[in-house]
């Protein structure tokens, strides 16, 4: 590799170059941000930046760039600047330019040539060809600026020469008007303005590290690294936006003090105690009422509580004991694949299945008349998250190191034991954690809900599921029942889907039903999140405590 | 029968009986209290779940026989009772997970078998599901097709994969290859979480902004989007596909990544050149995994659909967004009744056989990588 060696004595005057790039990597960086703010209308389209119309300024950006980058792979060709670039660009980069040129090719050829599907294909194939052949054919260093270059030039030039205007349209013909499609300027603009810079900021960190492997490097870890930070931000918005858009109504009218909350009766062995609790928090203390000034989601956290014990109490006995058996008796055979490939299936199931099945198979099961039920709906929740449990705790016991068993085996302790008081506590990190964050995900899921447990869309605080004082005892079988079980209820996810169900507007004694939505939401995701923080953190927590290295 | 056992003298009546044989040994060697308990723990599960199967209202007094039985052996024979009690938990998950099955093609079957129809003079149940493209059970002959949903749902796929996959296998790659440690401790619960935000919650923020938006922004007839509907549902995809595919590029021996570095490669080419294409198998199956879930998501669609199921025309008109699988069985489930609840469970079919497809196809590539990665050790 003696050309690296000279290519680096070589790149001290390669400076100008090199900053020049730098320069065209930030500009597509403010290109991209800019289009960003025009799809959310922070940017006006019609109106204008610096001067000129938005348009016309962004266009007159793009052609600079696209320019520039083309001018990269010249001067780079010509070896006015020395770089290292590959025989070819390859075929990764030449696919994906071929399909967005074949896309522009396409559009062109059959809207604004009018040549109709088949003509559209053809020059869309045809200009695609051309595309893949310029990315592919020669150096790396034109291949990869000329066809990123052109389509920003193009962009821009429609912009600048105002073919695409800022009152500009297009509906296409082919389809039906009952199903008709409007695109505007201020719709595509943005689409089209993020894609160049993409592409342009992708080949002017090419050009900065001087093609070749380093500019390959640099133009990937730059694409990588914008993906990072574009899931981050998708995720910080969307929590930040139900955060602000749900916080006035949960925190309406809270008041903290001694004696102003609601008072709870605690009756035991024929006492009765009566708490009264030190803040009124009417969103999450009361229920749909006319007589209440704030309506609040009480009855649906008491339903998504209870579903949550009795997921829990259904599926974590059965599933850590399955994974045990599973683990540690039987045999490493065809038996225990099949039931881990279908525990796996079962994991991916989607939702509704489940909730089918608990709508065919459980809620006609219950008497004294089949309907929804808060135990139908506890009892397919658990059924979902048993595939989970037996998943992770079996994963857990297998991390567990085989010496740990033959060291208690050797000091003549039985195998039982042995799980017992080695196996299982080794692998308890794994399945709490394993157990938290699938709860998390039950507590959130709607789907099986509608089918098996909804019932009412705005439930008052006194129609609660009150499961702990409704079992009552009978003489006759089955000796035991509880009405509260086998009634519907409601639970958070339901009652959010009643919010869309119901629309806008005023209704069932709610002001406003949109930000009552917003304030559902936002207990849920605090709840689910709950889950999820406690579910991560236990995991930190015992990873950095344990490793059995 | 003969001629078989001739030929195979190892058959299987042999192998029954052997079995039986070490089952009465093992029944011998055991104490004759600890049999009657596992026999009357046995006996009293089965009847509790005949008893449920059958509404019997006798069913807790099975349970709480088995319960009792348990308890005995705990006390008297923890062993036993232990392997005998984890057997049966084995046992309940399995019949459980093969009740679903069964329960959903059972509760399917009446309408495949009214809506058959004769291909080359063989009866196929249900085909006519799949000949119209009607969806009308209000109707005097109603009619149930499901090509409107279908086409629904393999548009909403593409797009949620289109989004899904190339972002997930990046993000994967940062995750466990480009990422410094502090990055990673932040990136990778941040998609973990992504993963834990509920569906109604991407539905409720879909259908109060973006499906209005949407709306306004290409003059639509109406809300609702396939378009919209395709990327809420990939980014809800993304998570199961960055865990997945992050797994299989762990799994890579650092000693191959190593041995290229020391070749004087970037990362970069590293990466492309070692990493991906060993791991190839098992990202391919995280981003299969990654469709099973698009197919499956359910809230998100039904609340930013339109619920009228209708073809979209042209058929690429990802604009329009009318009705899944999904969400025609969560939107009409309450409301149906007969023939048209049977055709849910046909949906439903759909779905299970689509994704169990998907999943057991990714999960046999990634036995093949690990068996692949084993041998190249």
């Amino acid at each position: 590799m003696a050309g690296a060696a000279e290519s680096t004595v070589v790149r001290e005057d390669t400076s100008t170059y090199e900053a020049v790039a730098g320069l065209t990597v930030g500009l597509a960086a403010i290109l991209f941000f800019l289009g960003l703010a025009a799809t959310v209308d922070i940017v006006s389209v019609t109106g204008t930046l610096a001067g000129l119309g938005t348009l016309t300024a962004l266009g007159l950006l793009l052609v600079v760039m696209g320019l520039a980058v083309v001018a990269f792979g010249l001067a780079s060709y010509r070896g006015i600047f020395p770089t290292d670039p590959r025989a070819s660009a390859g075929l990764v980069a030449a696919t994906l330019f071929s399909g967005l040129w074949f896309l522009v090719g396409a559009l062109v050829g059959s809207e604004t040539l009018g040549l109709g599907f088949g003509g559209g294909l053809a020059v869309g194939l045809l200009v695609g060809a051309v595309g893949f052949a310029a990315t592919a054919l020669p150096r790396e260093d034109i291949g990869s600026t000329l066809p990123a270059g052109a389509l920003a030039v193009l962009f821009g030039l429609v912009f600048l020469l105002g073919v695409v205007g800022p009152e500009w349209s297009w509906s296409p013909a082919s389809f039906p008007d009952s199903q008709s499609v409007t695109f505007f300027a201020r719709t595509i603009a943005p689409f089209a303005v993020i894609l160049s810079a993409l592409v342009v900021g992708w080949a002017a960190a090419k050009a900065y590290g001087g093609f070749g492997a380093r500019g390959r490097h640099l133009g990937a870890y730059l694409l990588v690294y914008l993906n990072a930070i574009a899931i981050i931000a998708v995720l910080v918005a969307l929590v930040a936006f139900v955060v602000v858009k749900g916080f006035a109504p949960v925190t309406e009218s809270v008041t903290v003090g001694l004696g102003v909350g609601p008072a709870t009766t605690i009756a035991l062995f024929g006492f009765s105690y009566e708490v009264v609790w030190p803040v009124n928090w009417p969103f999450l203390m009361n229920g749909a009422s006319l007589f209440t000034d704030v309506t609040g989601v009480f009855p649906a956290i008491v339903g998504t509580a209870w579903l949550v014990v009795g997921a829990v109490l259904l599926a974590v006995p059965l599933g850590v004991g399955a994974a045990i058996f599973l683990t540690e008796y039987a045999e490493q055979g065809r038996f225990t694949r099949v039931v881990e490939v279908a525990t796996n299936a079962l994991w991916s199931t989607p939702s509704i299945v489940f909730g089918l099945f608990g709508a065919a198979f459980l809620v006609p099961r219950f008497t004294p008349q089949p309907q929804k039920s808060l135990l139908a709906g506890m009892i397919t929740l658990g059924f979902m998250l048993l595939p989970l449990v037996v998943i992770t705790s079996r994963e857990a016991m297998i991390a567990v190191p085989d010496e740990y068993r033959d060291a208690s085996a050797a000091l003549g302790v039985s195998k039982w034991q042995t799980i017992r008081s080695v196996v299982v506590p080794a692998a308890m990190p794994g399945v709490v954690t394993g157990v938290i964050l699938g709860v998390g995900r039950i507590a959130g899921e709607t789907a099986p809900l509608l089918l098996t447990m909804g019932g009412g869309s705005f439930v008052g605080a006194g129609q609660r599921a009150k499961v702990l004082d409704s079992f009552q005892l009978s003489l006759s079988p089955p000796f035991v029942t509880n009405p509260e079980l086998t009634q519907a209820t409601t639970a958070l996810p339901y009652q959010l889907y009643q919010v869309v169900l119901t629309g806008t507007g005023e209704t069932a004694g709610v002001t406003d039903i949109t930000a009552f939505g917003w304030g559902t939401a936002l207990v849920l995701l605090a709840v689910v999140l709950l889950f999820y923080a406690v579910g991560i953190a236990t995991r930190q927590y015992f990873r950095s405590k344990l490793t059995y290295e | 029968m003969a001629t078989t056992n001739e030929r195979d003298p190892d058959g299987w009546q042999a192998r029954l009986a052997s079995r039986f044989a070490r089952m009465g040994a093992v029944v011998q060697d055991t104490e004759n209290d600890a049999v009657a308990a596992g026999v009357v723990g046995a006996v009293s599960l089965a009847g509790a779940f005949a008893g449920f199967l059958v509404t019997s209202p006798y069913t807790s007094v099975c349970i709480v026989g088995f319960l009792l039985s348990v308890g005995y052996g705990w006390v008297r024979h923890q062993e036993l009772a232990a392997k005998g009690v984890t057997m049966a938990m084995t046992v309940s998950t399995v019949v459980i997970l093969s009740l679903i099955t069964v329960f959903i093609f059972y509760e399917a079957w009446p309408i495949l078998q009214d809506r058959s129809g004769q291909v080359l003079g063989v009866t196929v149940p249900g085909l006519e599901l799949f000949t119209t493209t009607a969806w009308t059970p209000a109707e005097g002959t109603p009619r149930y097709s499901m090509l409107p949903m279908i086409q629904g749902t393999v548009l909403v796929t593409i797009i949620a994969t289109a989004v899904a996959g190339p972002l997930g296998v990046a993000a994967a790659l940062f995750i466990s290859e480009i990422a410094p440690a502090p990055v990673r401790e932040v990136v990778k619960p941040g998609v973990e979480i992504l993963a834990g935000i509920p569906s109604i919650v991407y539905g409720f923020i879909g259908f109060t902004v973006l499906s209005p938006w949407a709306s306004d922004q290409f003059d639509l007839v109406g809300q609702g989007t396939y378009l919209f509907v395709g990327i809420v549902v990939g980014l809800m995809a993304l998570p199961t596909v960055v865990s997945v595919a992050e797994d299989a590029i762990n799994s890579v021996p650092e000693s191959m990544k190593s041995g290229s570095l020391a070749l004087g490669t970037t990362d970069w080419q590293a990466m492309t050149t070692i990493t991906l294409p060993t791991a190839f198998s098992g990202v391919s199956a995280a981003v299969l995994l990654g469709v099973g879930r698009a197919i499956g998501e359910t809230m998100a669609a039904t609340v930013m659909l339109r619920n009228t199921p209708r073809v979209a025309e042209p058929l690429y008109n990802v604009f329009y967004g009318f009705e899944t699988l999904t969400s025609l069985i969560a939107a009409n489930y309450g409301s149906s009744s007969g023939l048209q609840k049977d055709a849910l469970f046909v949906a439903g079919c759909i779905l299970f056989v689509s994704v169990l497809t998907l999943s057991i196809g990714s999960q046999l590539i990634e036995e093949r990588m690990d068996h692949d990665l084993g041998r190249a050790e």
